[in-house]
């Protein structure tokens, strides 16, 4: 975009900003819509993963996270008639509060021990959840979620729903994007670049980690509130250690180096298992092959892949 | 000028052509939503092979034919690999991208809780195996019932099989899900109203495969019995392969759905000698001698005992269109299928009742059996209405 | 039934159980200490070597002990090819190791699925029927199980402690530099490593097949244990692995039997949650070093 001169890149943009509004429009079938929703949706929650990981850590119970949020979200306002627009910021607040209680305690531990500790913490948020049943009714779940309602407009059908989760998208990736300039966010490349170095320049490299997987997670808590109000159902089985490790692969497939990975992953990948419905388990051996190819060839993901073949194409020019 | 009469040549072709398809090419669509993969794909199976194998009835012979015009039926499918969540976006991809309105589904108890409220909105008919008292309902208008429930089976077969092995205390292992919650509940009272103690009971969660330390609990407490009831069928033959294997030489029971088949191949012929199981369908019966060879020629794999209930279904749906002389009146077809009385089916003669528990006629009434395991094979030892077994 | 009755029954399965977790978590935790690789993949190694299994008994009459060693041998060949394509590039790459071996996961339950579908298979292991002892019964095929285990580990332990093999393995182990300034070639022992780790695995598969029955999906809750197992014990701890292994089996099988299954459990987590407060290394294991 950089090399390109201004008037077209506005023009780019205006286009692809006019494609966006007319999205729903555009696609005559509701079906495509709801899974634009779902990307729009994962969107939040990869950036949400995306944060965490800029300080060098990686969460396997991001999906647990985006469940606390969830189910907050959802028993607010099943059981005290909270309206959802409210619930789904109390939901994010959960999830983040919940991450700063445990993120205080694990995140003494490095690299692996904290992965793994996330792990055991998604089984345990699983458990729970199927076991405290007067109050989530267990493995039965939580059945006419209200919708989203502002004023007079409900956010219950899948038009309207597209042009409230696109708001919310833009609204999550915007605050990314100003939080990884800001002082913190060079913080945190600071982290995530050398540890050791880091600490002895004087940074304190905990309360940035921390920092970090709070507001990933409450990313997700939001995002998994957002799913409970639009799905209207939701379950211990949607928020599994397998939607954790579908984020991922969304994150380091779509690029971990950049706002635009989480973006560019969940656009990738959310559309396919739902193409291919019908061969359910090819596609998921296709998502593990692009995962592995991808951390073989660019690491950093498509984003990289991207950059590094825009400079090959400088060069050859 | 050439071109001018080419464009309009081919226009006029196309019209024509596009035309005289559609008069051929009328389709009925019917979806298949159930578990084709994971515990719950045999069921899956059953039912997807009784849709597709009424299409191939009506279709091999040019069709249904509906007030004077033939249409073909055409069978799509979904896997909700028993998650309420997939059955979600499953119901969601039929009745929005596919746009069909007859659907053989949904199997599992927490998938019809889950799906019911948006197939009525979208007014879709389903015809579901759910067991849960939840899937019918005045709220639920669409909503037909193939399968005898264990809230229907129950009192009747309980009844029978405690005078008979004069049962006085069971045990039972049941999942913790919507399925093992009203399964076992219908049970328990079933049990309790002829005079036997159900205290004994367990619940796990639904991955589980060591049933060892949860018998043990069971024999604890002094069990004559063990009921199987509503779990899965691999579950169930753990059970009584561990059951046995821990030295239970007590009568076992299963007052659920088929699962002969796979407690046979599990468990072992041995272990299985004796159970005593709710039959759905008589196979001597030649009309269902003759679709179980059919299925089996088709799909080259053990039947699901249920298979025949969802094909009468269907078979009354496409009745029902006929009688109404609509296929996209929803409520006339409705209306003309729940009004059915004595149909003849694959089964026999059905109808539906249902009125007294759900408020609405919506539960297939048809008779079952209740049956013994004896060398691998189920073998009929009384024949039930919903009533009373004799 | 007696209290004691139910309590000595509770203890004899607990320890079946035990060696099971044992298996799995040596091998978890030795890709680890040998090799810093985090395998979220062996679980479907515990899988892979049911099947083997379960095919050699079924489709060409193997005897079920050898059908065992042959899913262990099939299967250690197999980590061994795993472990020099997949996982040796990113050695010193722990975070992308651990995505990698995540995407392995994914990518071998779902051939499987493919491959040989989702419903449970089983066949009936040759030991069957019970031994009774006064009031106390134990199936065959679980106590041939837990004999096999208990034997396994003692060849192991053998194997680690006297032969030279063990050593350099220890020795990778303890300190990576220093060993290879031996002249440790760890490009022959950390395939071997690999592939003792996932074979061991793969004959716990093959133990419990025709006790639990297999299916793709089979390898979840074993490597979930393992986890457990290794955090109780201490990542890269083989002595831990032992000892947290037994643990674990006799907690879940005691509270399955005296309380309930959920409480087992919750139980479970909970012990884990609490040991990581207090004890993020485990009970036997080092505390990291930082730098």
């Amino acid at each position: 975009m950089r090399s390109l001169p201004l008037p077209v890149r506005y023009a780019v943009l205006a286009v692809a900003v006019a494609l966006l509004l007319a999205l729903p429009q555009l696609l005559d079938n509701a079906y495509y819509v709801h899974i634009a929703n779902l990307t729009l949706i994962n969107v939040i929650l990869v950036t949400g993963l995306n944060v965490i990981s800029r300080t060098g850590q990686l969460s396997l119970c991001h999906a647990a996270f985006a469940g606390i949020g969830g189910y907050t979200s959802a028993l607010l306002a099943l059981r005290f008639g909270v309206p959802p627009m409210l619930s789904m910021f109390i939901g994010a607040a959960a999830s983040g509060l919940v991450a700063f209680a445990i993120g205080a305690v694990i995140l003494r531990l490095r690299g692996v021990f904290f992965v793994l500790v996330t792990f055991l913490f998604g089984q345990i948020f699983t458990l729970l959840v199927l076991n405290a049943e007067t109050l989530t009714h267990g493995a039965n779940g939580l059945v006419a979620i209200p919708p989203i309602r502002l004023g007079g407009l409900s956010f219950a059908s899948k038009t309207n729903f597209y042009y409230f989760a696109l708001c919310a998208a833009v609204l999550v990736v915007y605050f990314t994007w100003r939080l990884l300039r800001s002082p913190s966010g060079r913080a945190f490349a600071c982290v995530d670049e050398n540890l050791p170095l880091a600490e002895s320049s004087g940074v304190d490299t905990r309360r940035f980690q921390i920092l970090a997987f709070v507001i990933g997670s409450a990313f997700a808590g939001f995002g998994g509130a957002i799913i409970a109000h639009y799905v209207r159902y939701i379950s211990p089985d949607s928020f599994t250690f397998w939607e954790s490790v579908a984020y991922i692969v969304m994150l380091v497939v779509g690029g971990r180096g950049s706002l635009a990975g989480g973006v560019v992953g969940a656009l990738f990948l959310t559309p396919l298992p739902e193409v291919l419905r019908g061969a359910q388990a090819l596609s998921h051996v296709l998502y593990g092959f692009i995962l592995i190819a991808v951390l073989f060839v660019a690491p950093l993901g498509i984003t990289e892949l991207a950059r590094r073949l825009r400079a090959l194409s400088r060069k050859a020019a | 000028m050439k071109l001018m009469y080419r464009i309009v040549a081919s226009s006029a072709a196309c019209v024509a052509g596009l035309a005289f398809a559609s008069a051929q090419a009328q389709e009925i669509k019917l979806g298949v939503h159930a578990t084709l993969s994971g515990a719950g794909a045999v069921w899956g199976q059953a039912m997807l092979g009784a849709a597709e194998l009424a299409a191939d009835e009506v279709n091999a012979k040019g069709g249904l034919e509906v007030a004077g015009k033939k249409y073909r039926v055409v069978v799509t499918s979904y896997d909700d690999k028993y998650k309420a969540n997939d059955a979600v976006t499953a119901m969601n991809r039929l009745i929005n991208d596919d746009k069909i309105k007859f659907v053989v589904g949904p199997l599992g108890s927490a998938a019809a809780v889950a799906v019911l409220p948006m197939a009525t909105d979208d007014k879709v008919i389903t015809m579901t195996m759910a067991f849960t008292p939840k899937a019918l309902g005045k709220e639920f208008p669409y909503s037909f019932r193939p399968v005898i429930s264990s809230a229907e089976f129950s009192d009747p077969q309980i009844a029978w099989v405690v005078k008979k092995l004069n049962v006085k205390r069971v045990g039972g292992l049941f999942p913790n899900d919507e399925s093992g919650q009203q399964v076992g509940a219908a049970n328990a009272k079933a049990y309790e109203k002829v005079g036997a103690n159900f205290e004994a009971r367990e619940y796990f969660e639904r991955e589980r495969v060591d049933f060892v330390p949860l018998l043990t609990r069971l024999f604890a407490k002094n069990i004559d019995t063990i009921e199987l009831n509503g779990n899965a069928p691999t579950t169930a033959a753990l059970i009584v392969k561990q059951a046995r294997e821990m030295g239970f030489k007590g009568p076992i029971i299963r007052t659920g759905g088929d699962a002969t088949g796979e407690i046979v191949k599990v468990a072992g012929k041995a272990a299985a000698e004796g159970v005593y199981v709710h039959q759905t369908i008589n196979p001597a019966d030649a009309k269902v001698a003759d679709y179980i060879k059919r299925f089996q020629a088709k799909y080259k794999s053990e039947m699901n005992a249920f298979s025949p209930m969802f094909h009468a279904n269907v078979q009354m749906l496409f009745g029902a269109m006929q009688q109404a002389k609509t296929t996209t009146d929803l409520d006339k077809i409705r209306d003309a299928m729940a009004s059915m009385k004595d149909y003849e089916t694959v089964i026999g003669k059905v109808s539906w009742s249902g009125e007294q528990a759900y408020g609405i006629k919506r539960q297939l009434d048809a008779p079952f059996y209740v049956g013994v395991i004896r060398d691998g094979v189920s073998q009929i030892v009384a024949k039930c209405t919903l009533k009373s077994c004799d | 039934m007696s209290f004691e009755v139910l309590l000595v029954q509770a203890v004899v399965n607990g320890l079946v159980l035990g060696m099971l977790y044992m298996l799995m978590a040596i091998g978890f935790t030795m890709a680890f200490g040998i090799m810093r690789v985090v395998n979220f993949a062996h679980g479907e190694f515990y899988m892979i070597g049911a099947f083997v299994a379960f095919f050699l008994v079924t489709l060409w009459d193997v005897p079920y002990v050898l059908a065992i060693a042959g899913a262990g041998l099939a299967t250690a060949v197999l980590g061994a090819a795993v472990e020099r394509t997949v996982f040796k590039p990113f050695y010193g790459d722990e975070l992308n190791g651990m995505i990698v071996a995540l995407g392995l996961s994914v990518i071998l339950q779902n051939l499987a699925l493919i491959a040989w579908g989702p419903a449970p298979r089983s066949f009936a292991s040759p030991f069957g029927g019970v031994l009774n002892v006064g009031p106390l019964v134990f199936p065959n095929e679980r106590l041939f199980a837990l004999g096999a285990a208990v034997l396994l580990v003692l060849g192991f332990w053998l194997l680690m402690a006297r032969t030279q093999v063990g050593r350099a393995m220890r020795a990778l182990a303890q300190d990576k530099e220093v060993a290879l300034m031996q002249g440790i070639r760890a490009n022959r022992v950390y395939p071997l490593a690999f592939a003792m780790a996932v074979g061991l695995a793969a004959v716990a598969g093959a133990l419990m097949a025709p006790v639990f029955s297999v299916s793709p999906f089979a390898g979840h809750t074993p490597m979930l244990k393992a986890f457990v197992v290794v955090i109780l014990g201490g990542l890269g701890s083989i002595p831990g692995a032992v000892v947290g292994g037994l643990m674990l089996g006799l907690i879940e099988s005691l509270a399955g039997t005296l309380l309930s299954a959920m409480m087992a459990d919750i139980l479970q987590l909970a012990l884990v949650i609490g040991l990581l407060l207090f004890r993020p290394w485990g009970l036997l294991g080092q505390r990291e070093r930082e730098g």
